[in-house]
């Protein structure tokens, strides 16, 4: 055995009796310390990962589906739709489609109580979107957030399903200056389009998806009905997008060459492409929590450092001792490092468990209510490498620095304190 | 085979300093039993520490076998602590999480070629009448087994010198004649150099000779014990 083995078997061993032989509350202290450190290095990447994951879903299930069909540049509309659609239908992956044919509407509410021309009463401009029901349903989820009233029917005519945001009222998160001020289902709404065709609406359904900035603010007709405000004998087979939904485990990567391979003319794109202005703010939450993650690291590389240190100033004595007889200083430098190692993996496993087996379990039976939505932890691999790997380098630091100190002591004063 | 050569210890500086040693000249033959005493205050510790290199001279050599040891570089020190040198300290100088046995096999762990070293610290403990303890914690053992554990210790690595620096200072006088027995019977039995600090008087029939410091300086040393100083 050379004698780095032998000084390195010695660390082990006198770090092995110290822990097994050390005040069992001390050591179960350590570790929980180390064990709440590392929850907290996970818990806020996790939950700021979590709010990433709840937009993004978000945008795929209520705006975007997973891709996007648009038409080409300088044209307007994607034609012969209702030839394009089974195409999609049968590609390998796609698991539904639906066509939009999108435009704008100033709508009213009350319409008749106004004074004079000038007054804008209860009324805005918002994006509303003709779609085909039966084939959205299998592609968006918009449906199954009605909160009031019914949702559309492919040969509904006159009748027009509003996000919260327009309709207004106590669930809406916006004032009510910006929306018609509380509407609600069987109500009667008029919308005058953007070329300039105006008529009544009834309210069918009103929907809260909590997405707040895009989704919650549409109004939704059939398809049918958008076709005939335009010029139904040319807008019947146009549309301005079509949504296509992936089955489920398929990424979008290996669907959109597919589709190009279909002879789709116009431009496709996956829904993330939609989602830069959303990362971007997003990505700002990262790196507050990566700042967060940092001063939680520091705490706890402070914490140890701590509790380390009082360790080893109440073995000063023996650390003395044990250089008096010869043991070699980087076996007992080895041994605070070996504990200080311990402590941390032990509260790495423990957080470990602690974050899988209590605080994800019950987040995800009792999700956090966040105005967005339901939230849940997403805790990644990568970070958790990541935080433990940061933890034991902290320990290993917080370990070696008391150590060494002690050591550079004379022995005597180590000892007998002169 | 080990002497010293003008060795000084100054603690402090200035108006304030303190000079422990004073140009202490001493020389010490293998398998001697040596005592160094004096009054307290004397630099008998001081003395002690520096030539076990558990403190620094201000000034001064020590040669052991002519290797001049106080110009050793720290590693090397420790190597020599480890290999040449034992020590028993006055009190509580086990290690309180180890067992008697871990205790005394400790040193060896780093300097022995294999694992033989536990039997013979089992042997040794059998020496200092210890093997029904082999198991305990020193917090389970009286001052004295303590301090035979120490002994024990002390010379697991079959050390050239061996350094007590008040070894019964804190025991009763059963266990100070025990211990103080073990002492002349490794010396007489097994040829071991012992230097010990102690001031008590009656300790001088067990040594070979005594070495007095007063004021820092050897008062009476090197000439052999004769029974009218022993009387």
């Amino acid at each position: 055995m050379t004698p780095f083995f032998k000084r390195y078997k010695l660390a082990l061993f006198l770090a092995f009796k110290s822990i097994i032989k050390g005040n069992h509350w001390t050591l179960a202290l350590i570790i929980a310390v180390m064990a709440f450190s590392f929850v907290n290095l996970i818990f806020t990447s996790s939950i700021i990962s979590g709010v990433m994951a709840t937009l993004d879903q978000q945008m795929i299930d209520t705006m975007f589906a997973n891709i996007v069909l648009s038409p080409e540049e300088n044209e307007y509309y994607i034609e012969k739709v209702d030839e394009l659609l089974p195409k999609l239908e049968q590609l390998d992956g796609v698991a539904a489609v639906s066509a939009h044919l999108n435009s704008t509407a100033f709508i009213e509410y009350r319409w008749k109580e106004k004074l004079s021309q000038a007054d804008r009463g209860k009324s805005g401009t918002w994006s509303v979107i003709g779609i085909d029901p039966n084939n959205e349903i299998n592609v968006t989820s918009i449906h199954e957030h009605l909160v009031e009233g019914q949702y559309l029917d492919n040969n509904d005519r006159d009748q027009v399903l509003l996000g919260v945001e327009v309709a207004g009222g106590s669930r809406s998160q916006t004032p009510d200056f910006l929306n018609l001020g509380g509407v609600h289902a069987g109500d009667k709404v008029r919308l005058t389009f953007e070329n300039g065709i105006m008529r009544e609406y009834t309210v069918k359904g009103i929907f809260c998806a909590r997405e707040m900035q895009r989704a919650d603010h549409l109004a939704f007709i059939t398809r049918k009905e958008m076709a005939s405000v335009f010029n139904r004998q040319v807008f019947y087979d146009r549309a301005t997008q079509i949504l296509v939904r992936t089955a489920d485990g398929r990424g979008e990567g290996s669907i959109i060459p597919a589709i190009k391979g279909t002879g789709f003319k116009g431009e496709v794109r996956g829904w993330d492409e939609y989602a830069g202005a959303q990362h971007a703010v997003i990505g700002t939450f990262g790196v507050i929590g990566s700042v967060i993650g940092a001063v939680g690291l520091i705490v706890a590389t402070i914490v140890m450092f701590i509790i380390i240190y009082i360790n080893v100033l109440n073995k000063k004595r023996q650390i003395g001792i044990l250089r008096a007889v010869g043991i070699p200083r980087d076996a007992i430098v080895g041994s605070y490092l070996i504990q200080a190692l311990s402590f941390a993996g032990a509260g790495i496993v423990l957080g470990f468990c602690l974050i899988n087996f209590v605080v994800h379990p019950v987040l995800a039976a009792f999700p956090i209510d966040l105005p967005i939505g339901p939230l849940n932890l997403k805790v990644e691999m990568g970070r958790m490498v990541i935080s433990a790997f940061a933890l034991l380098i902290a320990s290993l630091m917080a370990g070696l620095v008391p150590a060494v100190t002690v050591m550079r002591e004379n022995i005597t004063r180590t000892i007998w304190g002169v | 085979m080990i002497h010293t050569s003008n060795l000084h210890k100054t603690y402090g500086h200035g108006s304030g300093a303190v000079h422990a040693l004073k140009g202490v000249e001493l020389q010490i033959e293998t398998g001697e039993f040596v005592a160094v005493m004096g009054r307290s205050g004397s630099g008998k510790s001081t003395l002690l520490r520096i030539l076990g290199l558990l403190d620094e001279p201000t000034q001064g050599d020590i040669y052991v076998d002519g290797i001049n040891i106080a110009r050793l570089p720290e590693r090397k020190k420790a190597k020599f602590r480890l290999n040449k040198f034992g020590f028993v300290f006055q009190e509580h100088s086990l290690v309180s999480e180890l067992t008697v046995l871990e205790n005394v096999y400790l040193p060896a762990i780093c300097s022995s070629h294999n694992n033989e070293y536990i039997e013979y610290a089992r042997e040794l403990l059998e020496v200092v009448g210890l093997t029904d303890r082999l198991q305990h914690y020193p917090g389970e053992i009286s001052g004295g087994e303590q301090q035979r554990v120490a002994i024990a210790r002390s010379i697991v690595n079959k050390p050239k010198i061996l350094f007590a620096d008040e070894p019964t200072a804190s025991l009763d006088e059963e266990s100070s004649h025990i211990v103080l027995d073990l002492f002349s019977r490794l010396n007489r039995d097994m040829g071991q150099t012992i230097i010990m600090v102690t001031h008590e008087p009656e300790d001088r029939k067990y040594v070979d000779r005594v070495i007095y410091l007063r004021n820092g300086a050897v008062d009476l040393g090197g000439a052999p014990l004769s029974p009218d100083l022993l009387n």
